[in-house]
């Protein structure tokens, strides 16, 4: 998988993701995840149309990455998940733990 | 790596080979079987992704694991075997459940129990047997 990050407000970032997020991208993409929140901003977003395929070792990574900005004072935000990732979020009810936003910015912009 | 279309058959030695060599396989199984819908494809795609995980991470036990993956697509249903020369698996697939909301790892078998008709897991001579059927929808 690929991982473009956007800084956008301070403390903010948006994860630009494509291609496959499970067991051969999982790990990459937690310690993307922890390297944006140590680099100080916690807030993290990730935007996930371009992800055609996740499974449980990708929700396990997005779980993990939850956890890590949440400690750092932030939180994680899904954008725009792909018809394959929200089925994947409802079968698992990820979907009540991991607040949807249709596009990056709008996740970024309601953060308060 | 091995595959052989027409008889959707898949070879796999991990490593080198990880779920990659599963996701480019199925793209092949489609594009020769066009009338699967792809509410479909997507369920078995996550079913056979997830199971193949399973074999690598669990069944490998530090010296690699080698799995066949055969793909029977009928007009009814779509079946698929999977089987791997890894350590006997001591779960029971049928009794697999979500963990935690904030767990990170087991709900590989609660997902695909939710995208299949049928689950089953077999020990068959040295080797570990995944069957699965879905119902075409």
């Amino acid at each position: 998988m690929d991982i473009v990050v956007h800084e956008a407000d301070a403390g903010a970032a948006v994860l630009e993701c494509s291609g496959r997020l499970n067991m051969v991208s999982a790990p990459t993409f937690r310690e993307t995840v922890a390297k944006v929140v140590g680099d100080g901003r916690p807030r993290v977003v990730v935007e996930l149309s371009g992800v055609e395929f996740m499974d449980s070792s990708g929700l396990g990574a997005l779980v993990g990455s939850l956890k890590a900005a949440r400690q750092a004072g932030g939180d994680l935000r899904i954008a725009a998940p792909s018809d394959q990732v929200e089925m994947v979020l409802k079968l698992s009810n990820m979907d009540k733990i991991l607040r949807t936003y249709p596009d990056g910015d709008a996740a970024v912009t309601d953060w308060a | 790596m091995n595959a052989a279309v027409g008889g959707h058959s898949l070879d796999l030695a991990c490593p080198p080979d990880d779920v990659t060599a599963v996701h480019a396989f199925l793209a092949t199984v489609w594009d020769t079987e066009p009338t699967v819908s792809a509410e479909d494809r997507m369920a078995l795609e996550l079913a056979l992704v997830e199971l193949t995980s399973n074999v690598i991470e669990h069944g490998a036990a530090g010296r690699g694991v080698s799995c066949s993956l055969h793909l029977d697509v009928g007009s009814d249903a779509v079946e698929a075997q999977l089987t791997d020369d890894g350590v006997p698996v001591p779960v029971d697939p049928s009794a697999a459940q979500l963990p935690d909301a904030l767990a990170e790892s087991g709900r590989g078998l609660a997902l695909v129990q939710m995208v299949v008709d049928d689950l089953r897991y077999e020990r068959v001579a040295d080797r570990n047997l995944w069957t699965v059927r879905r119902g075409r929808h």
